[in-house]
């Protein structure tokens, strides 16, 4: 059953829980909990669309490198630069490097990748689906015995959550590149002294915990991009919408779990 | 045969190996920096007081990181015990008799353990050996000596604010001197007599250097071979000669001290009227008396000339004269 009879049947009978709208945002919690169950299933049971993954990778990871490469470099020279008047205030701008590390790869290149990835991989998915659906692909595809759920939702999600910590890599080495070149401008810093300085005071955990993020937040974009788009409804605006809510749902999702990912790496720090 | 249709595996296969490169470029980078792939033992120090030392902070030994802080843990009551991976490589260099303190890196950077000391006649440290602790000056004990500090500059600027006032008040000597033109004038005048002084004392110095400069030419010819001088000074023979002279001075010197003894002894016997010429020339009496005599002995040889040359007139002797006159 679809998500939305559910709530047309609980418009048709009028009688609410709490109130209309806060019952349908629990309703929306339970048929997202239920097409995150119908994933795992799905991901885990043969056949395996490996070849529809590898075609998802190539359009989620490497058309997005340049847009992220670009943002990530930005990121880089823009702390670095915003960040030097307040240590050098105090004489402390050869901590600059130990800075822009911990906060590009702890924080900013997880979280800019994911938003990123959120405003062209989810948009993208959300409009993608969900014209499929209106136009009744996806119902074509269930009549010719093709698991549409699989093939259209599934390696989607596995590809976005694979790519995402990739791209999260290439962000914080260009963003780590795009800091350099600002230190360097402006404190003739060496290479060497740089990443000496920077990989200091960083730790494995950071790393990881850095990993580890990008993961969940793959894993969200796809979800969020796929449930909307999967489930639109209404035409052409119902398109738009979905491409909306996908990314609007991503990115207010990607904050909250940074929020409670940051909170569980600090207990173990 | 199976064929690739698309580029598309290729290009993502390239795209997740890179990825996967700089992950673990940055692993290992990391890792070479935090000492993790490097060979470690385990050496411990009991500290009362660590300061917020943590575990994967540094340790140092003359200013270069030589491991971490493998553990923090406490010890007996209060103390904390700080378990460290130094490495092997360091550890040569490391001896037993080596303090370990708390130190931090910069003013406000983190804590780190700081190893220094030791003597090479002990043995390098082992694995489990225990460091000997050094109380460290922590921020604390500087803020408490800071603040000391404060309490005096306070103090100064109070006693520098009365005096000030008082100056102002126009009490006191700097008071008058500020405010009286005459005395400002002596002090002119005083000052111009110190300079004139200086310019003398200058003068006298440069005199006293031509006098050094003189004495070190003089000394320069003292040192001058063959001269008499060097000759008094460095001839040994000369010297002995010189030595034998003055024993013999002093042996003179002797004598006519004696002489000069008896002398006086004799004199001081003239001077005494209990012999004869002490008499003659102390007494007056008797220098009156002998006076008289003197002139009646003058008298007496007088008129004995006279009998004399009547003698020879007289015809009993004149045949003798006559004989001694033609001899």
């Amino acid at each position: 059953m679809e998500p939305d009879s559910e709530k047309n049947k609980l418009s048709q009978t009028k009688k609410y829980f709490i109130s209309r709208r806060i019952d349908e945002f629990f309703i929306d919690i339970h048929n997202v909990s239920k097409f995150i169950v119908r994933f795992f299933k799905e991901a885990f049971l043969p056949p395996y669309e490996f070849q529809e993954i590898i075609k998802q990778c190539y359009e989620v990871g490497y058309k997005s490198l340049f847009l992220i490469s670009l943002t990530g470099f930005i990121t880089g020279i823009v702390f670095t630069k915003q960040s030097r008047p307040s240590l050098s205030t105090f004489g402390a701008s050869s901590w600059l490097p130990s800075l822009i590390s911990i906060a590009i790869i702890r924080a900013l290149a997880p979280l800019v990748t994911a938003l990123i990835a959120a405003g062209k991989v989810g948009s993208n998915m959300g409009a993608e689906l969900g014209s499929m659906k209106v136009t009744e692909q996806i119902d074509a595809m269930e009549v010719s015995a093709t698991n549409p759920f699989k093939f259209l939702v599934v390696t989607r999600v596995i590809a976005i959550t694979c790519m995402l910590p990739i791209l999260v890599m290439y962000t914080g080495f260009i963003g780590m590149i795009g800091s350099y070149l600002n230190v360097h401008h402006n404190e003739l810093t060496s290479y060497r002294a740089f990443f000496k300085s920077a990989f200091g005071t960083i730790s494995f955990l950071d790393i990881f915990s850095s990993v580890i993020k990008s993961v969940v937040f793959g894993f969200t974009i796809g979800i969020a991009g796929c449930y909307q788009g999967y489930y639109a409804q209404g035409g052409t605006q119902g398109v738009g919408r979905a491409a909306n809510k996908a990314v609007v749902i991503a990115m207010f999702m990607v904050f909250i779990e940074e929020m409670i990912i940051v909170q569980f790496v600090n207990a173990i720090r | 045969m199976k064929t690739i249709k698309t580029n598309h595996p290729v290009t993502v296969g390239i795209f997740v190996f890179l990825g996967l490169v700089i992950l673990v470029i940055a692993v290992f980078t990391l890792g070479n920096q935090k000492k993790t792939f490097v060979k470690a033992f385990a050496v411990n120090a009991v500290f009362n007081d660590v300061g917020g030392l943590q575990e994967g902070n540094n340790v140092w030994f003359s200013g270069v990181k030589v491991g971490i802080v493998k553990k923090v843990s406490f010890y007996a009551n209060f103390q904390v015990l700080v378990t460290m991976n130094i490495e092997k490589t360091a550890a040569a260099h490391i001896h037993k008799d080596a303090k370990a303190k708390i130190g931090s890196d910069g003013l406000i950077g983190n804590k780190i353990v700081i190893i220094y000391g030791g003597s090479v006649a002990t043995a390098p440290v082992a694995k489990d050996d225990f460091l000997t602790v050094e109380k460290a000056l922590s921020t604390e004990d500087m803020l408490v000596t800071l603040q000391a500090n404060n309490k005096n500059l306070l103090e100064i600027t109070n006693s520098f604010k009365s005096i000030t006032k008082k100056i102002d008040s126009g009490s006191g000597a700097i008071a008058t001197l500020l405010n009286d033109a005459s005395l400002s004038n002596k002090l002119k005048v005083t000052m111009n007599n110190l300079q004139a002084t200086t310019a003398n004392f200058e003068a006298a110095s440069l005199n006293s250097r031509n006098v050094i400069s003189s004495l070190q030419t003089f000394t320069a010819k003292l040192n001058t071979p063959g001269s008499l001088s060097n000759e008094l000074v460095s001839d040994t023979t000369v010297f002995n000669n010189l030595r034998s002279t003055a024993i013999k001075l002093k042996e003179s010197a002797d004598t006519a001290f004696q002489f000069l003894d008896n002398l006086k002894t004799v004199s001081e016997n003239l001077n005494r009227k209990d012999n004869a010429v002490g008499v003659i020339l102390n007494d007056t009496a008797v220098a009156s008396s002998l006076k008289n005599t003197i002139k009646t002995l003058e008298l007496s040889s007088q008129k004995l000339n006279e009998d004399l040359e009547a003698a020879q007139h007289n015809f009993l002797l004149k045949g003798y004269f006559k004989k001694a006159g033609k001899r």
